[in-house]
């Protein structure tokens, strides 16, 4: 953990750094146009701050340095003083001074840069005197041995990231596959080669997801303008607040996101917040409250749209379902609140038309869905009727791998991505029941649907036959899996282990069969399927009995 | 109830110093915003109780910014951040409806001080370095 002193300093020399990169090249700018104006605005803005900045942190040099660089250029702005004569190599020299003392910060050994006859210039140029200027020879001397110093940033393009991702995924997958073979030859310089290799190969997919990674606050900081638009459309007051700007994430995951978001937050102020005279009415603040807020859980980044306005209506929600026959009327009072708001991401669900003023969520939310469902994401809802409603998006930080569990079924090894995965269990037949031809399992006080999943898997396009409990021998390991507050188990033949994969897109024509999510390659060079949890957890709504 | 406060200054570091500050003080930092376009948009938007303005950014002055602000919010607490040198514009900046001015480098208590003193609307103080 560094501490808080430390972190200012990587700040400032960054910053600092960066000033004055823009320094030099605006001073360029401004030799060979002496009337350009905003070359001048820069410098005398990035002057001042590197001014304030230098005396936080007690960089006196600094400070005094860019104190009196700032005042000329002050004087400059104002027509005091012109950029020309004697005072044009003094400010040089004060830019290429301020740069040696900068870097000189991290370099405590080397003799730092003595500004003295560099400040007495300065402040005879702010009193109108002429500086002092050294021999012609000094000057020369310098320049000729002058270093050239490159920025420290670099800007690349997403697109260069990204091959070097799947190139990275490549050699995990080799590499996973190298270990495995070096266990089997049992020869022990080519095992030591292959655990070192192992490490490396760890480390440089951490620095390349490492690099991808980007402020949630880039995209944050785009809202003010969309809350404000929306909310003078809808004639809402709101109150926007913006957290965690600082959390990171990956690059392609905040783009794909960035429509589910801008959604989510129209929604909010569209449909969630009521006006000025509703509130009032309501006994709340006229200004709805609308917080956008990103925070890390783990290894996931939560980013949560949160308004305080009118809430969904679940026994509304209910009912909808019955009307559209996703439910039976007898099925959906047994179904408990997350239950039912799940139904808001069906596709197509829609509150909007005849419901507008009593709650009015749901238009186009499978979209979002959709969206966080690519990512191996969740979305989940929260709400109290009448005082606000909470989406929550759980997103991966990275694309690159994800925590899966690895079962076997028919002698195939399968995945699962940890994100969709519940618990696992092993049960004897008699813990389990038959309700309506359906398996059951009762866990934790909750009643959760069991299924084989060889049967899910190989029934075709027919329904499911009735579960049968004769048919249960002997332990059953069952995996519980989680897809939009839905809970179901899938009984499998064997567990075998927790492991990182890298998930690869089927290539064609296997990629019609949208059970599975992709592949993965195993150190032992098998080809193991991915489960998608929503196509399976749809697959088994439709079929069951 | 916390107080919101919108940072606007065109430096990460300030901005990073400020926000570190005013939260372990328990206000509640709605949002950042590095130049003076951001600025009036998060203003609009985050209606905060309370704004510290750098009067120099890169679009505009923190001059026009507080002007932008006061068309639309005449109560928002504005406290204008400078360096030494720009007392002119701070002192345009107090004639314009500002309600107070830092002077940076500015200590943490002074920052407190000067921010709690705006929220109780005391008028104006300053912090020489």
């Amino acid at each position: 953990m560094k501490s808080r002193e430390e972190e200012y300093r990587e700040i400032f020399m960054a910053e600092a750094l960066e000033y004055y990169d823009a320094m030099s090249r605006h001073i360029s700018e401004l030799e060979k146009d002496p009337g350009d104006e905003k070359a001048l605005h820069e410098l005398f803005r990035l002057m001042h701050n590197l001014k304030a900045n230098a005396r936080a942190m007690g960089f006196n040099a600094i400070g005094e340095v860019a104190h009196r660089m700032e005042t000329i250029f002050g004087l400059i702005r104002s027509k005091e003083r012109t950029f020309s004569g004697s005072m044009v190599p003094v400010l040089f020299d004060g830019i290429d001074t301020i740069g040696s003392l900068i870097r000189g910060l991290d370099q405590e050994d080397e003799i730092t840069t003595d500004p003295e006859q560099l400040l007495e210039n300065l402040d005879l140029l702010v009193q109108g005197e002429e500086p002092i200027l050294e021999g012609e020879d000094k000057n020369a001397d310098e320049d000729a041995t002058r270093k050239l110093e490159l920025s420290d940033l670099v800007y690349i393009q997403i697109k260069k990231l990204d091959h070097l991702l799947n190139l990275v995924g490549e050699l995990i997958i080799d590499r996973d596959r190298i270990l495995t073979l070096s266990q089997e030859i049992g020869n022990p310089a080519l095992q030591a080669a292959a655990s070192h290799l192992f490490r490396i190969a760890d480390d440089l997919q951490y620095s390349v997801m490492d690099a991808r990674l980007v402020n949630v606050g880039s995209l944050f900081n785009k809202f003010p303008r969309v809350v404000r638009d929306v909310a003078v459309a809808e004639k809402k007051e709101v109150e926007l607040t913006i957290n965690g700007q600082d959390i990171q994430i990956d690059r392609n995951i905040l783009q794909i996101i960035t429509d589910a978001l801008l959604h989510l937050v129209r929604n909010a102020i569209g449909h969630g917040l009521e006006t000025p005279e509703e509130r009032q009415r309501a006994g709340k603040p006229e200004r709805g409250s609308l917080t956008l807020s990103a925070q890390t859980e783990r290894d996931d980044v939560l980013i949560q749209v949160i308004d305080d306005g009118k809430g969904i209506d679940v026994e509304q929600v209910r009912r909808k379902a019955v009307e559209r026959g996703l439910v039976s009327a007898e099925a959906s009072r047994t179904l408990d609140t997350n239950a039912v708001r799940a139904f808001l991401f069906e596709p197509g669900f829609s509150m909007a038309k005849e419901v507008t003023d009593i709650s009015g969520r749901g238009v186009g939310l499978d979209v979002v869905k959709l969206a966080i469902d690519s990512l191996g994401g969740q979305l989940r809802v929260d709400s109290i009727l009448g005082q606000g409603t909470t989406f929550t998006l759980v997103l991966p930080t990275s694309i690159a791998v994800k925590g899966a569990l690895l079962f076997e079924l028919e002698e195939r090894s399968y995945a699962i991505p940890l994100m969709h995965t519940d618990s696992v269990v092993s049960l004897q037949p008699k813990q389990l029941h038959v309700v309506g031809g359906i398996l059951m399992a009762r866990l934790l006080g909750e009643n959760i649907p069991v299924v084989d999943l060889r049967k899910l898997l190989h029934n075709g396009d027919s329904p499911l036959a009735p579960a049968l409990k004769a048919e249960l021998v002997g332990r059953q390991d069952i995996i519980i899996v989680n897809y939009n507050n839905r809970k179901l188990g899938l009984i499998v033949d064997r567990f075998l282990r927790q492991q990182d994969i890298v998930i690869k897109p089927m290539s064609k024509p296997l990629d019609m069969i949208d059970l599975f999510g992709g592949v993965t390659l195993l150190g032992s060079g098998q080809v193991c399927l991915v489960i998608d949890v929503p196509a399976l957890t749809r697959l088994f709504l439709a079929r069951r009995p | 109830m916390k107080n919101r406060i919108l940072i606007v200054d065109d430096s990460f570091y300030m901005r990073t110093m400020l926000k570190n500050m005013l939260s372990d003080a328990g206000y509640e930092v709605v949002g950042e915003a590095a130049n003076g376009q951001q600025a009036l948009e998060m203003a609009s938007a985050t209606r905060p109780d309370l704004i510290t303005l750098d009067v120099i950014l890169p679009d505009n002055t923190g001059l026009d910014v507080l002007k932008g602000i006061r068309q639309e919010q005449p109560d928002v607490k504005v406290v204008m951040c400078s360096a030494v040198g720009q007392e002119v514009i701070v002192n345009e900046a107090l004639e314009s409806g500002a309600t107070a001015y830092i002077v940076k480098p500015f200590s943490e208590e002074k920052v407190l001080e000067i921010v709690g003193g705006a929220l109780q609307n005391q008028g104006t103080d300053s912090s020489e370095a």
